[in-house]
């Protein structure tokens, strides 16, 4: 019945969306991409979570062949580089979770210039040049085990958790999973982050240490083993992952920490040397228009980016309820001191040293 | 195939080999990756590699992990071996398609399953917390991988020394037993020994794939910071911010120096093949060892080790497939749910993904089998160095990383112009899985060869046949339990595979594996319970029909 419901409401969602020829025949590419036919996303979204963006842009653009890619961040970037310098043809649409790996690809003149008429919706940290856009706006957040972690050791803020480590040792110990920065790109994002914005951070590291905190690679596997008790909290997770997990598992919780809470991108550009450049400026301008993040808030459970779209998993939302304390992740070349070598092996030094490895 | 033809086999093989593997020796001499305009010769790699703490202490780990389950894996493979082959063990008819789950069973879900079963707040983990009040063992250690892997790799060398024993002629266990010999005695003085050739491959084999383990590691050591080589290897495609081609490649090259002395060993204990060939010219009805008195404490064996090493991980798999939550202060019985596999319908790609990997399986796994065979018979009997040479070769791509590996094919499909129109097919992926299980599918199959006495061939040559009539009447129809034990290894395998193919795949060209890791990234390993689960019943049924077909053979 629920099913039954939810697609009731689907159904009634795009009965209230403009008909597919309008846009067809409205969008200044769409007799282009028509010629072409075709579409390559190259994408770290998971299928599951990206089916009902995909379906809704076919219902647009039923003419398009979409060929989309479910890659982790690593496989993308090395299938990119390896086919583009072979002269094989490549994805024409680059999606990922890699700011870093997407700016560098964007940076080294990889993307196509493409000023998309929906850069007024968009904030404006969250466009680089014309050719890489920030597509989402996400929490990056605590997640915790409800029926395990008493109330009270549940922390509110990243100032908190580091007193909660060091009041309540024993609640903690072995329970602590996060990413681990030496394998996950996102991970390493997320914590240079924090220490840029965290004065405490390498007493959290350090407190991390004590605790004997483990690390990971998999978002999944850290949600799987703080949904079963063997770890009661996950630090540094995407709050869509938790959103998508909690249909699933009642158990889960989420804190947005109140004292600053990340806001990462997913990133896209269009490939320099797409085939299929027009179908994909038709995606781009997809995925960022107030429909195409009206469906990723609602239906993908991924956070909305333009301030427009109403909602509880959106941009609006997070800065009505956090205000200042929102920090995102800007879309821009900044970025790229990460891959700088030195300092990323000094803080990967640093990182072990605190977590006593 | 005629003598003269002899030597293009075994150039056909070095191409196909050297292929990728020239790439990543190519790669690991530059400052970065090959195809880069400013790429520059550089021994920067080896350098950075080899003062690398991480590095000394990963590969110690790699090291004791490869002794270890390579001292658990063979002799408890043979010994399985021995008893489902030559004795009357009850019930051995429905134990082996069950022994061979774990080979065809992707490590990732394998070692999930222990986590679910005997992790920290697995059910068995409860239970016995329940009962005495602690847990006593730890799954997240040293000793837990190297028992893990030990034990799950016990059907690889299962495999090979039950093909062996298939084709022993049976009338030497006979003149033991009637000169008073027990079963066991059997077993350690005449059956095993005879099959040494067998055993010392799948040790070697073993050894090497402990060095290329990456999903039991991934899950059951990593989150503590116990890295092996592959892990090692994994950091390294993050660690500098871009993945480090030419740091990866020194790590594989590493591994792949490593099959040289343990080919060395093999080839010099096994100088006088002659001394196994025991298929001989007159034929024998096979009668099974009677175990008597011992019947039971062996089913009692072979029961434990299935319980441990099947019977647990796939118990955590499959109650993890019908349960929404679990672990501590769960009831599982509220929680029951069949949503997951419910859930899978909507994955449109799933239905495609297991149709691709049971053809890959059944009839890539089929030709890659007569590919090998044809290699095997052209280097049979064959005095020459080429031979040795090619002893050598079929090792060395199995012991490159399922990730660097898999970056090869890719390099390979899409620099070498003549076949890159192929590699959006699923022939490049069948091209891949053949090159990296050479090693498996070749030696089963010249195991096979050599126990077939040379006397079959001569008197067949002697009443005039011509070389081809020989192999085709003769060593072929000998051979056929190889053959066929072969296929079921590549099929297993080939179900399986995933990192060989990982840049070759495409939307259309999905396989079981490839699903089951895309969906690990995000988590969703409820689906990937599911799956497994659908996974385990196709795969076992088609096991279990293929093996009762095969028992029909030997009838």
């Amino acid at each position: 019945m629920k099913k039954f419901l939810s697609g009731l409401m689907f159904l009634a969602f795009f009965a209230g969306q403009h008909s597919p020829s309008d846009a067809a025949e409205s969008h200044p590419n769409a007799a282009a991409a028509r010629k072409e036919g075709k579409l390559i996303i190259y994408s770290s979204t998971d299928s599951a979570s990206v089916e009902p963006l995909l379906q809704d842009f076919k219902a647009l653009y039923p003419f398009l062949q979409v060929e989309y890619n479910d890659l982790n961040t690593t496989e993308i970037y090395n299938r990119f580089t390896a086919e583009s310098a072979s002269g094989a043809g490549t994805a024409d649409f680059m999606w990922s979770s890699a700011m870093d790996l997407q700016i560098q690809l964007a940076s080294k003149g990889n993307a196509l210039n493409y000023a998309s008429p929906e850069n007024a919706g968009l904030p404006k940290w969250a466009v680089w040049q014309n050719q890489a856009y920030g597509t989402t706006f996400e929490p990056v957040s605590i997640a915790y085990n409800k029926r395990l972690l008493p109330a009270d050791a549940v922390p509110q803020s990243h100032a908190d958790f580091v007193r909660l480590l060091k009041a309540k040792p024993e609640v903690f110990h072995d329970k602590i999973a996060t990413f681990d920065p030496e394998k996950s790109g996102v991970g390493f994002l997320m914590m240079t982050q924090d220490a840029k914005v965290f004065p405490q951070f390498w007493d959290l590291a350090k407190e991390f240490g004590g605790a004997g905190a483990k690390v990971y690679t998999s978002t999944g596997a850290m949600l799987e083993k703080v949904g079963s008790g063997e770890h009661t909290l996950a630090y540094n997770i995407i709050g869509s992952y938790v959103l998508l997990r909690q249909k699933k598992d009642a158990s889960l919780g989420l804190v947005l920490p109140r004292d600053y809470t990340l806001a990462f991108s997913r990133i896209a550009f269009i490939s320099k040397n797409a085939r299929n450049p027009n179908a994909a400026k038709l995606f781009l301008d997809y995925i960022l228009s107030k429909r195409g993040q009206t469906v990723m808030s609602e239906k993908s459970l991924v956070y909305s980016i333009r301030s427009d779209v109403p909602g509880q998993i959106t941009a609006a939302g997070l800065n009505k309820d956090l205000g200042k304390a929102v920090k995102p992740i800007e879309v821009n070349t900044d970025i790229l001191a990460g891959l700088e070598q030195n300092k990323r092996l000094e803080f990967m030094k640093q990182w072990k040293e605190a977590l006593r490895r | 195939m005629r003598p003269t033809l002899r030597p293009f086999a075994v150039i056909g093989v070095a191409l196909v080999v050297f292929g990728p593997l020239g790439l990543i020796l190519y790669q690991s001499f530059l400052g970065e990756a090959f195809f880069s305009p400013t790429a520059r010769f550089s021994l920067g790699a080896y350098r950075y590699v080899f003062t690398d703490s991480g590095f000394h202490s990963a590969f110690g780990t790699s090291l004791l992990v490869s002794f270890g389950m390579t001292l658990i894996s063979v002799p408890l493979g043979s010994l399985l071996a021995f008893l489902l082959v030559r004795t009357d063990l009850p019930g051995k008819k429905l134990l082996e398609p069950w022994l061979l789950v774990p080979i065809f069973l992707s490590p990732v879900v394998l070692a999930f399953g222990y986590v679910v079963a005997v992790g920290p707040v697995g059910f068995f983990s409860l239970w016995t917390k329940a009962l005495i009040g602690r847990v006593p063992w730890n799954l997240y250690s040293l000793y837990g991988l190297i028992v893990i892997a030990g034990l799950t790799h016990v059907p690889h060398s299962f495999l090979y020394v039950s093909s062996a024993l298939r084709s022993l002629d049976p009338s030497v266990e006979e003149a033991a037993r009637v000169a008073g010999a027990g079963p066991w005695r059997i077993a350690a003085t005449v059956s095993l020994p005879l099959v040494l050739p067998s055993i010392l491959f799948s040790g070697a084999l073993i050894f090497l794939l402990g060095f290329e383990l990456f999903g039991l590691p991934l899950v059951l050591g990593d989150p503590a910071g116990l890295l092996v080589l592959t892990t090692y290897l994994y950091k390294l495609t993050n660690l500098l911010g871009v993945p480090s081609y030419h740091l990866m490649a020194v790590v594989a090259l590493a591994i792949v120096a490593l099959t040289f002395p343990l080919v060395y060993a093999q080839r010099r204990m096994l100088r006088t093949a002659g001394r196994f060939a025991v298929i001989g010219g007159k034929g024998q009805a096979f009668r099974p060892l009677p175990l008597g008195a011992l019947r039971w404490p062996a089913v009692g064996i072979v029961l434990l080790w299935l319980a441990v090493t099947v019977l647990l991980p796939l118990v955590g798999v499959a109650l993890r497939s019908v349960v929404s939550q679990w672990g501590e202060g769960i009831q599982l019985s509220e929680v029951l749910t069949l949503d997951h596999f419910r859930e899978l319908q909507g994955h449109p790609n799933l239905i495609r993904g297991i149709l691709n990997t049971l053809l890959l399986g059944g009839i890539g796994g089929a030709l890659s089998v007569a590919f090998y065979a044809a290699v095997g018979l052209a280097a049979h009997r064959w005095q020459s160095r080429w031979v040795s040479f090619l002893d050598y070769l079929v090792m060395l791509p199995r012991a490159l990383p399922g990730l660097i590996v898999g970056l090869a094919f890719l390099w390979v499909f899409l620099f070498f112009k003549p076949i890159a129109p192929l590699r959006t097919t699923l022939f490049s992926l069948w091209l891949a899985y053949t090159v990296v299980w050479l090693a498996y599918g070749l030696r089963l199959i010249s195991a096979s060869l050599l126990q077939v006495k040379p006397e079959l061939e001569e008197a067949a040559r002697v009443i005039g046949a011509r070389q081809g009539k020989v192999y085709r009447d003769v060593t072929l129809p000998l051979i056929r339990f190889g053959l066929v034990g072969s296929w079921l290894l590549m099929f297993m395998m080939f179900v399986r595979e995933y990192s060989t193919g990982v840049y070759l795949l495409g939307p259309g060209t999905e396989v079981i594996g490839s699903l089951i890791v895309s969906l690990w990234g995000t988590g969703a390993l409820d689906l990937i319970s599911a799956l497994s689960v659908i996974e385990v019943a196709a795969v076992g049924l088609i096991l279990f029909i293929a093996l009762r077909l095969g028992v029909r053979l030997d009838a």
